[in-house]
């Protein structure tokens, strides 16, 4: 006994799903009151700010604070390092976090799998200011660790901080040293949440380990990998200021192959304060990843509708 | 039981041989993990021992895996500030409240975006990861909390903010998602409300999912000082714990460059071991939450309610 | 499902109570904000009080309010007890005169730019006065902004009449926009923030130069001879910042050249002492001295003078290290060269080394070429939210020119945190901790301080200071651009890309780190300039220059 849906009105259909409706109300709420509400104020990226018109009395000067991001000739290789680096840490730090997840997944002393999950977690913990510190430690020329071990073996010293080349790959190895155990977690959780009855059918039919993981855990595990990377698309142009500014500092002769768009900006505008820019190049941010993700997003829902974010 | 390498005991009590390839599996990922364990612990230990290490060790030396010129001096200077016990309970209680209300919203909300039958879960998906592309930026937001919701100095300012966010909300959304549907309908044939289906239904599966977010909305919270710095004012007297950690820092940095400086020898104050302390300090509750969350990992296989 | 809905509820029922306490730690700062006399003047009040020390019997005080002053720094925590103590002896005076109170609203400096800015922008009254300074907390772009009050003539006559009498016409004028003043400047407090090398003056000795550093090739030579007599130590520990102050010094040690504050950090435009109106960008016109500066700069780097990975070095603490004797030089101004040459407790190499002793190698020195600081530095200014003006600028007048006042808001109270000795000057009396009675480190008043009231530090070398003083006093030049509020709406987005170049360039040239010929390097900087615009924001200031002073 179907109704199509198309044959309900609206009324009839926010009165058959009103328990389902209260229960987004909350989550509605508070998205309109955070996010939505200061959202107008956008208005501020594209007015000279004065204090005493605020956002909306101020004058309006049209595309002039994006300006200075067009006009310094980088923001070209800004958004490309920006993005590079982004793609670098989503791919391969959800490959390593479902890596661990599984591995953790075979291993069956308890014992051993709380206390290397309670490690694994503890860089998450240190903040990005110690591990500008310690990273400096390690790799610095005249004291560092690395360095101390080389000379005692005879080589030649290392100078990573006037090499701009190695850093790519230091920063990713960095990135993820720090966030795989928060990673793992999510696809452990997804991976306890799998099946029992199956696991224990494919063991039962002779199945090994390699095969577990292929036919079963793996295609389990499909939903939330596609999930989690359709929404870092969002932030691709965005985030991970503070692990570039902290470790890299404001050592400009690693600028071409580290400085992202956050860094670039912040820079700029520590000693030019202005709302107004840092508004606009977060709209500039905004409006590439929105396109990116609604793009991916359409085709996602062409290939499989349900993996789709909305 | 017995403790026998070849056999793996199942809770249904089947015996299954172990194949060489689970060998090989479980071989390699003991040796990985080991090895990425180490690669997490040590930087720990050096943060751990350098706080005990006096100040100018770690000025000459840099920071130290074995604390050497052992003293309490760094852990005396946070602790002497003031007011970091005070922090601490702050902090927790902000934690607990936050984590508990945000999760069971987060749970609703995932519960009710998933299932199919929900005509509008898509427009409100949009509407909720929308804004994880876009913000205004931070002065309206500022002022909007500041000037029409008068937030100010208020610590509704840093709860109400982190209760929830989009990703979280999907994340929960995928997890309920794995959970069979056919266990809503046996629940809709019993007669049973979608709000009941949910608490006496579907809470009880979720466990590893609300340990996840629990978990996540926890660590928000601990580790969370940007609001505090936009909204707590120096009037308010107890701020959070990471927030008051920073301060502490700031302020040795601003009593060596003012003018007060002349009359302490400043070689004695110390900088860099009391960074270290504040991270031992600021992270050693919060490492203990996780193994109390694991057991919801660990537990084992507990989805096994369909049968049939 | 009942154990949830009451978790749930008792949850809302805590976190309303957290409300509660948050509200109730937070003043009520708008219940004493008044609904009369906002804006305007008030016309009644027609006596302009020019000479009347606290003539406030024409203005009606009769309401008390709370005025609220914002500034950079943290709040006391050690030094609470005393500070509450000072501030209720201050409010007592404040009552008794003005019917007012003092209220101190602290701005961490954990991203103190940002907050400072956001706090400005609530306009809701919750400060009233401002700490402000032209060359590090964006005054004029502030008060072009509309974040300060206008401060008419008939207002600062009438409520702060000493304050107005003290500073001289031609001073007021340098504080104005667009004919308005906006500022209170810090004019009569002796200041110098130019820089300079402090360095060993017995080591240099040691190293031939009987007179101590005078020239940047005697700082070479002095970096030599440290680094072979001491090899131990890293002759100056630089955090890889000075960068600016190391090329600026340098163009002001080789010619005339007079620098336009507060446009950008790098003060990349000005004119020269002889023609101080026509504007020019030394880093673009003066390549050959650039490029002496950076062959220097990599001859320093290769003597060693600072640590290998200096541009990441972010944890030195070079200043501290000097005191202890464990670095032999320091780059910064004058200002911290009058603490290190005195003989604190803090500066132990004057108790370990009786030789010991601290000379001051300024830029400019060569060259003659030193210019007073702008008298905008440091600055009150009246937020334009404020809903008690009037009775602001008379707290203000007070702190500033009222001896009892000062004395208590720049020092503590005598007898605790301070006394005087037989001659006159500031000491620490019996009994005084550093941890709790140290007020003078609090109220940061970098806004108003006064010579004539300013009670001289005991423990500072005065002999050496007051040397120097003289010998720039001689040689000085006022800041002569005082009344130049550039405008910079069009121009803006250049200045920030030519910012970015500059500090890039500049910290590779500096410290030596840049591959290639000095040549190379300074040829490539003038060309990202050029790229960047740099001409035509040195045209545009020339234009806006000819309109103000032609």
């Amino acid at each position: 006994m179907k109704k199509r849906k198309s044959d309900l009105t609206f009324f009839q259909k926010v009165k058959r799903s009103r328990t389902l409706l209260l229960m987004c109300l909350p989550a509605v709420v508070f998205f309109f009151a955070f996010n939505y509400m200061p959202l107008p104020g956008i208005w501020v990226a594209f007015v000279k700010y004065n204090y005493r018109d605020g956002i909306f009395g101020s004058k309006f000067i049209g595309l002039q604070n994006f300006e200075f991001l067009a006009q310094s000739g980088k923001l070209l290789s800004l958004t490309k390092n920006t993005i590079l680096y982004n793609l670098a840490f989503i791919l391969l730090g959800n490959f390593l976090a479902v890596f661990v997840a599984i591995l953790l997944n075979e291993m069956r002393s308890k014992w051993f799998k709380k206390v290397s999950q309670t490690l694994m977690f503890l860089p998450y913990f240190i903040s990005q200011v110690l591990v500008g510190i310690l990273v400096f430690n390690l790799l610095n020329y005249d004291t560092g660790f690395v360095n101390g071990i080389l000379t005692s073996l005879g080589l030649e010293r290392w100078q990573p901080y006037s090499d701009p080349n190695v850093w790519p790959v230091l920063l990713v190895i960095i990135y993820l040293w720090q966030q795989t155990g928060y990673n793992s977690v999510v696809y452990f959780a997804a991976i306890m949440g799998i099946d029992g009855e199956m696991m224990e059918a494919a063991k039962v039919d002779g199945a090994n380990g390699f095969q577990r993981i292929r036919y079963i855990i793996l295609p389990s595990l499909k939903p939330t990998i596609v999930i989690l990377l359709l929404f870092a698309l969002g932030g691709i142009v965005k985030g991970n200021f503070g692990l570039f500014y902290n470790i890299v500092g404001t050592n400009p002769i690693l600028y071409n192959t580290t400085d992202i768009i956050e860094t670039y900006v912040y820079r700029a505008t520590m000693t030019d304060f202005n709302f107004s820019t840092a508004s606009a190049v977060g709209l500039y941010q905004s409006i590439i990843g929105f396109v990116i993700v609604m793009t991916v997003n359409w085709v996602v829902k062409k290939i499989e509708p349900d993996y789709s974010l909305f | 039981m017995a403790k026998n390498k070849d056999m793996d005991l199942m809770e249904s009590g089947a015996k299954v041989k172990l194949g060489t390839s689970d060998k090989i599996i479980r071989g390699f990922g003991y040796v990985f993990v080991t090895l990425y364990c180490v690669c997490c612990v040590i930087p720990f230990l050096i943060i751990v021992s350098s706080s005990f290490t006096s100040e100018s060790v770690i000025r000459a030396e840099g920071v130290q895996i074995i604390p050497k010129d052992i003293t309490l001096e760094a852990y005396n200077m946070v602790c002497k500030s003031g007011g970091i016990w005070w922090s601490y309970l702050l902090t927790i209680c902000l934690t607990l409240f936050g984590t508990l209300i945000g999760l069971s919203i987060i749970a609703m909300t995932g519960y009710a975006l998933q299932r199919k039958d929900f005509p509008f879960r898509n427009a409100i998906s949009f509407y909720i990861y929308f804004t994880s592309l876009f913000s205004a930026g931070l002065a309206p937001y500022y002022l909007l909390m500041v000037q029409t919701y008068h937030l100010k100095d208020n610590y509704l300012a840093v709860l109400l903010p982190l209760l929830m966010s989009s990703w979280l909300i999907i994340l929960m959304k995928n997890f309920v998602k794995a959970i069979p549907h056919e266990i809503t309908e046996s629940g809709k044939i019993d007669g049973a409300g979608d709000f009941k289906i949910f608490t006496a239904l579907i809470l009880p599966m979720l466990k590893p999912a609300l340990a996840t977010i629990g978990l996540f909305l926890a660590l928000g919270y601990w580790n969370e000082w940007y609001q505090s710095s936009l909204f707590l004012s120096s009037k308010v007297a107890v701020k959070p714990l990471q927030y008051t950690l920073y301060e502490i820092v700031n302020k040795t940095d601003a009593l060596k460059n003012s003018v007060a400086g002349q009359f302490i020898n400043l070689a004695d104050i110390p900088q860099e071991s009391v960074k270290m302390a504040n991270a031992v300090l600021a992270t050693g509750p919060i490492v203990l939450l996780y193994p109390f969350v694991q057991k919801y990992f660990i537990s084992g296989i507990t989805v096994g309610a369909v049968k049939g | 499902m009942k154990k949830k809905l009451l978790a749930v509820l008792l949850a809302t029922t805590m976190v309303a109570s957290l409300a509660a306490c948050g509200n109730s730690s937070a003043p009520a700062a708008d219940s004493s904000a008044p609904a009369a006399d906002n804006a305007a003047a008030p016309a009644d009040e027609a006596a302009p009080a020019d000479n009347a020390a606290a003539d406030t019997s024409a203005i009606d005080t009769s309401e008390h309010v709370k005025i609220t002053y914002m500034t950079t720094g943290e709040s006391p925590t050690g030094t609470k007890e005393k500070y509450e103590e000072m501030m209720a002896e201050l409010n007592k005076i404040l009552t008794e005169k003005v019917n007012a109170e003092l209220d101190i609203y602290f701005i961490s400096w954990t991203d103190y730019l940002s907050n400072y800015n956001l706090t400005l922008a609530q306009m809701d009254g919750t400060v009233d006065l401002v700490g402000t300074a032209s060359d590090w907390l964006d005054a004029w772009p502030n008060a072009k902004n509309g974040a300060f009050l206008e401060l008419s003539e008939e207002m600062l006559q009438t409520y702060a009449p000493q304050t107005w009498a003290s500073v001289p016409a031609e001073n007021w004028e340098l504080c104005k926009y667009n004919g308005e003043i906006y500022l209170m400047p810090e004019d009569n407090y002796a200041q110098w923030t130019n820089h300079g090398f402090a360095y060993r003056l017995d080591w240099a000795k040691e190293a031939g130069l009987e007179d101590g550093v005078h020239s940047w090739e005697d700082l070479t030579t002095y970096f030599r001879y440290v680094k072979e007599a001491y090899p131990d130590i890293t002759p100056w520990d630089s955090d890889g910042t000075q960068y600016a102050t190391m090329v600026g010094g340098w163009i002001s040690s080789h010619s005339d050249y007079v620098s336009i504050d507060g446009i950008n950090s790098g003060a990349m435009w000005g004119g020269t002492k002889d023609d101080l109106y026509t504007v020019y960008s030394p880093y673009v016109t003066d390549t050959d001295s650039l490029v002496e500066f950076a062959k220097l700069m990599k001859e320093w780097d290769e003597i060693g003078v600072w640590k290998t990975d200096v541009l990441n070095n972010t944890t030195s603490t070079n200043r501290d290290d000097y005191r202890i004797g464990k670095v032999a030089a320091e780059q910064h101004h004058t200002q911290t060269w009058t603490d290190l040459v005195s003989h604190t407790p803090a500066n132990t190499i004057y108790q370990d080394d009786e030789d010991a002793d601290t000379g001051f190698f300024y830029f400019g020195e060569e060259s003659q070429n030193v210019t007073a600081l702008s008298i905008t530095h440091g600055a009150m200014a009246i937020s334009a939210g404020s809903k008690n003006p009037e009775r602001a600028l008379m707290v203000y007048d007070l702190l500033r020119n009222d001896p009892e006042c000062y004395k208590l808001f720049c020092y503590g109270i005598q007898g605790v945190s301070w006394d005087v000795n037989e001659e006159g000057l500031r000491i620490t009396p019996e009994g005084y901790n550093q941890d709790t009675d140290n007020i003078g480190g609090t109220t940061n008043y970098w806004w108003g301080r006064n010579d004539d009231l300013e009670i001289k530090d005991a423990t500072r070398n005065w002999d050496a200071i007051d040397k120097l003083y003289a010998e720039y006093d001689s040689i000085k030049i006022e800041y002569p651009y005082g009344q130049f509020v550039a405008d910079v709406d069009n121009i803006q987005s250049y200045i920030s890309n030519i910012n970015e170049i500059h500090t890039n360039y500049m910290k590779q040239i500096a410290y030596g780190k840049y591959s290639g010929t000095a040549e190379e390097i300074v040829a490539e900087y003038q060309e990202a300039l050029k790229a960047a615009g740099i001409d035509t924001v040195t045209e545009e200031l020339q234009r806006q220059f000819d309109a103000l002073y032609k």
